[in-house]
C-alpha cells in the first residue's frame, strides 16, 4: 500500500553535524526543508500526499533527527490552510492553537444583533496576547493560529516577524519560541471562520504528528542500541550476548513496535474523521509518550555512559522523545480524552472500528 | 511492508477485508443470542477455562469452526483475517470457546499441511463441525520451555507405532477426543532431529490421565501417561523425523492470536461498567485511558502478524514480540483495575461480578506469561531476529 519514496540510505544526521544555531540563521531554515539534495534533509511530501505517505515521512523526519519543522509544515499548516481554503506559503510554516487569545474585530459592526462588537464590518482582528512556545517560530515563513474569534472559532495566518519573539527551546535544542501580539491587526484577507470540527482536526494533526516523529525517533534507538550492543565487548563476549541485555533489548523493540503501530493505525481514520479519527489519534499519542520513558531508558542504560554524551547521536533521539512526549498534549491528556470517549458498552466497538 | 528498515519493529498495518465488517455484525448478534440464552458469558481467560461443546457446536453450525479450512475438508474456506474478527469478537465476550480452541487454531491447520489425504478427510469436518476436539501434547515434566527435551518415545511395532512416556499440561485431555503427542522416533546427536508427531485416540488403552489441579482448585490440565498406547501408521502426522519442524511451525500461529491480549479484557469491561454507577475521578479515567491505548496498540501489531501469516509468510520473531507484550498486558491490566477501583477479590461471590471476575483473573495471571513459551524465552527470540538481520 504505501508509495513512499524517500531514500533510506541518506546518512542520519550525526551529532557532530547537528548545530541548532547554523540551521536557524537566516534563509537556512528553509533550504534544509525544501532542498531535497541536502544529506540531513527529509524532502517535503507533494501538497497531494496522502496521510499515510505524510505520516511515514514525519517517521524518517524523527528517526533522522531532522532540524526543521517538518510535521508542523506537512501534517499541520499545509492541510489546514487547505481546508481553510488559504494560500499555501512555499518553505517552512508552523502553528499554534491559542484558545487564550484576546481577539476582537478592528472594524466592529454596529450590529442590531447580539451584543456589540461580536461581528465586525469585515473580518479583520485585532489579536492580543502571546503565542507560547510556537515549534520553530524564527524559522517559519508563517504561522497557522487557531483562535476563537467572539464569533466563533477562526484560522488566521500570522507573519512572526511582526510578533515580538522569545527565543525558547525544547530539552532536544528544537526552537520553542514565544511570539508576543500587542495588539497585532491580522487583516481580514488572512482569517476565515471555521467549523468547530476544523479545530478537532487541528490537534488531531498536532498530535498525530507528533506521534509520528517519536515512531522515528524510537525506531532510532532501537537501531542504535543493537548496533552498540552487538559492537561493543565485555568480559569477552558481545553485550547482546548476555541474558540480561537481551531481555532489556527486546523490551525496548517491542516497546518501539508498539509506537510505531499506534501511528499507523492512525493514518486512514485521520481522513475520515469523527470519533474513530479521536479514537485512533487519542490511542497513538497516549502510547508515543507512555512509551517514551522506557524507550529512552533501556536506550540509555545498554549504551552505557557513552550514550549520555554528545559524542554519542543516542541523544539526538532520546532528548526528543522527551520533549516530545509533552508537547500536543502528553500521555495524561489523551488518556483521560479516550477513556471519557468509551463507556463498557462502546469500548469494544470502538477497539475494533474499521478501518 | 514498509521499505525504511529491516527493523522487526515495522510489522505491516493489516486492513481487515471489508467482508470482515458484515462478518462481525454477525458474530455479535449471535452473541447476543448467547447472553439471551444464559450461556456463561463475560469470562476471563474463556480459552482456557470456558469448556461447553454446546457452545463450540452452535458455533460450528455458523461456520465459525475451522473456517480457515478449504471448503473440500468440511471448512469454510474464509482465511486467517476472517477467523481473526470471530475469535477476537468471542474472546472478548468471554465466551466458552476453549472446547474446540485446539482443534481451530492448531490441530486443523496442522493436519491440513502436514496430515496424510485420508487424515485430512477424517478429521477436519469433524474438526470444523465442532464434534472433534483436540489436546496438545508436547511439553513434558522436565522439558518446560526447552521443548526438544522430551523423552516421550514412539517404538517401531509391526503395523504402526508403541508410545510410552508422560506428557504434563495437556489441558483438556480428560474430556477432548485426541491430542497430538511430539515423541522421540528415532535417537540423534542433535536433539531437535529424530522427532515426530502422533494423532492419539485419547479412549486408546494404554492411555491414563491424572488431573494437574490449578491452584483455582479447576481441572484444566492433566498428565497424560502414555503406558505403550498403539498408535496405527495412518496417525503418524508429517513426516517421521519432522516432528520439531512441525511444531515450530506452529507457533507464530500460537502466539500472535487475540489469545494473546484478550484474556483479560472482560474484565475491563466489567471495571467500566462499575465506573458507570460511581463518581469518577480524572486519575481513574486516566488509567483506563493508557490501558485502552496499550490494548489497541498490541491489538494492531498482531493483526499486523495474521496479516503476514495470511500472506504466507513466517513472521516468528515478531509473534513472538506480540506474545510477550500481550500476555504482559493481560497481567497488567488485572493489576492496573484493581488498583483503579479498589476491590476485594473474592471467588466466592456472585458468579460474574466483578470481585468474582478479578479474583479469576488473578489466580489465572501468572499463566499467561508461561503458556505458550515463557516471556524471557521469547525476548532471546527476538534479540536473536533482529541482529540476524
Amino acid at each position: 500500500m504505501n508509495t513512499h519514496t524517500i531514500d533510506t540510505d541518506t546518512p542520519v544526521i550525526s551529532a557532530d553535524a547537528y548545530d541548532t544555531a547554523a540551521f536557524f540563521t537566516g534563509s537556512e531554515a528553509i533550504a534544509v526543508v525544501t532542498n531535497t539534495t541536502a544529506p540531513d534533509a527529509v524532502p517535503l511530501p507533494s501538497p497531494d500526499a496522502s496521510t499515510a505517505e505524510l505520516l511515514f515521512a514525519a517517521q524518517e523526519a524523527g528517526r533522522r533527527a531532522v532540524p526543521a519543522p517538518f510535521t508542523e509544515t506537512a501534517l499541520v499548516a499545509r492541510p489546514l490552510l487547505r481546508r481553510a481554503g488559504l494560500p499555501v506559503p512555499d518553505g517552512p510554516l508552523s502553528y499554534a492553537i491559542a484558545p487564550e487569545l484576546t481577539i476582537r474585530y478592528a472594524h466592529p459592526a454596529a450590529s442590531p444583533v447580539g451584543s456589540a462588537g461580536c461581528l465586525g464590518d469585515d473580518d479583520t482582528l485585532l489579536i492580543t496576547g502571546t503565542l507560547h512556545r510556537v515549534p520553530w517560530a524564527r524559522a517559519a515563513g508563517a504561522v497557522v493560529v487557531l483562535a476563537t474569534a467572539p464569533s466563533g472559532p477562526v484560522l488566521f495566518t500570522l507573519d512572526p516577524d511582526r510578533a515580538a519573539l522569545t527565543p525558547g527551546a525544547n530539552l532536544a535544542g528544537e526552537p520553542r519560541d514565544d511570539l508576543h501580539l500587542a495588539p497585532l491587526e491580522i487583516p481580514a484577507s488572512r482569517v476565515r471562520r471555521i467549523p468547530r470540527e476544523l479545530l478537532e482536526e487541528a490537534e488531531h494533526r498536532a498530535a498525530l504528528g507528533r506521534a509520528a516523529l517519536m515512531a522515528g525517533a524510537a525506531e532510532r534507538c532501537v537501531e542504535l542500541t543493537v548496533a552498540h550492543t552487538t559492537a561493543r565487548v565485555q568480559f569477552g563476549r558481545p553485550l547482546s550476548h548476555f541474558q540480561a541485555v537481551k531481555q532489556e533489548e527486546a523490551r525496548l523493540i517491542e516497546e518501539a513496535a508498539l509506537v510505531r503501530a499506534a501511528v499507523q493505525a492512525a493514518a486512514t481514520p485521520l481522513d475520515t474523521g469523527g470519533p474513530a479519527a479521536h479514537f485512533a489519534v487519542a490511542a497513538a499519542k497516549t502510547q508515543a509518550s507512555a512509551s517514551a520513558a522506557e524507550i529512552a531508558r533501556i536506550a540509555h542504560q545498554l549504551h552505557g555512559a557513552i550514550g549520555i554524551t554528545q559524542l554519542n547521536p543516542l541523544h539526538l533521539a532520546t532528548t526528543r522523545l522527551w520533549s516530545w512526549r509533552d508537547e500536543d498534549g502528553d500521555e495524561t491528556d489523551w488518556a483521560l480524552r479516550l477513556a471519557r470517549s468509551v463507556t463498557a458498552a462502546t469500548l469494544w466497538p470502538a477497539l475494533t472500528t474499521k478501518p | 511492508m514498509c521499505p525504511s528498515t529491516l527493523s522487526p519493529i515495522a510489522i505491516p498495518d493489516a486492513a481487515l477485508p471489508e467482508s470482515a465488517r458484515r462478518l462481525r455484525t454477525e458474530v455479535r448478534a449471535f452473541l447476543d443470542e448467547e447472553r439471551a440464552r444464559g450461556t456463561a458469558l463475560g469470562r476471563p481467560d474463556s480459552w482456557l477455562a470456558g469448556w461447553d461443546p454446546g457452545f463450540s457446536r452452535r458455533l460450528a453450525e455458523r461456520g465459525w469452526v475451522g473456517m480457515a479450512l478449504p471448503t473440500e475438508y468440511g471448512g469454510a474456506g474464509r482465511g486467517f483475517l476472517e477467523r481473526y474478527v470471530v475469535i477476537e469478537e468471542l474472546l472478548a465476550a468471554g465466551a466458552p470457546v476453549s472446547a474446540h480452541w485446539v482443534s481451530d487454531r492448531q490441530a486443523g491447520p496442522s493436519v491440513l499441511q502436514h496430515g496424510t489425504e485420508e487424515q485430512r478427510r477424517f478429521f477436519l469436518p469433524r474438526i470444523a463441525a465442532g464434534q472433534c476436539f483436540f489436546s496438545i501434547g508436547m511439553s513434558e515434566k522436565s522439558s518446560g520451555s526447552d521443548l526438544a527435551s522430551v523423552h516421550t518415545r514412539a517404538e517401531r511395532t509391526s503395523d504402526g507405532w508403541r508410545l510410552t512416556g508422560t506428557k504434563m499440561w495437556t489441558g483438556g485431555a480428560h474430556v477432548n477426543d485426541y491430542a497430538i503427542v511430539l515423541a522421540r522416533t528415532d535417537e540423534a546427536e542433535d536433539k531437535h532431529t529424530g522427532l515426530s508427531q502422533f494423532i492419539v485416540d485419547l479412549r486408546a488403552p494404554g492411555v491414563r490421565i491424572e488431573p494437574i489441579r490449578l491452584m483455582s482448585g479447576e481441572h484444566r490440565f492433566n498428565a497424560f501417561h502414555l503406558d505403550g498406547v498403539d498408535v496405527p501408521d495412518g496417525m503418524l502426522l508429517g513426516r517421521r523425523g519432522d516432528g520439531w519442524k512441525q511444531v515450530t511451525g506452529e507457533l507464530a500461529f500460537e502466539r500472535s492470536g487475540p489469545e494473546r491480549y484478550l484474556s483479560t479484557f472482560p474484565l475491563l469491561v466489567s471495571l467500566l461498567s462499575e465506573l458507570e454507577h460511581r463518581s469518577v475521578t480524572a486519575g481513574q479515567l486516566t488509567q483506563v485511558g493508557l490501558l485502552t491505548a496499550r490494548l489497541h496498540s498490541v491489538r494492531r501489531l498482531s493483526l499486523g502478524v495474521a496479516a503476514a501469516l495470511n500472506a504466507g509468510a513466517s513472521p516468528d520473531t515478531q509473534a513472538a514480540l506480540v506474545k510477550d507484550l500481550g500476555t504482559r498486558l493481560e497481567g497488567t491490566l488485572v493489576d492496573t483495575v484493581r488498583s483503579i477501583l479498589p476491590t476485594r477479590a473474592d471467588p466466592h461471590a456472585t458468579p460474574g461480578s466483578h470481585a468474582e471476575l478479578l479474583a479469576f483473573a488473578l489466580l489465572h495471571s501468572p499463566g499467561y506469561t508461561l503458556r505458550g513459551g515463557t516471556n524471557e524465552i521469547l525476548r532471546g527470540i527476538i534479540t536473536r531476529g533482529l541482529e540476524q538481520r
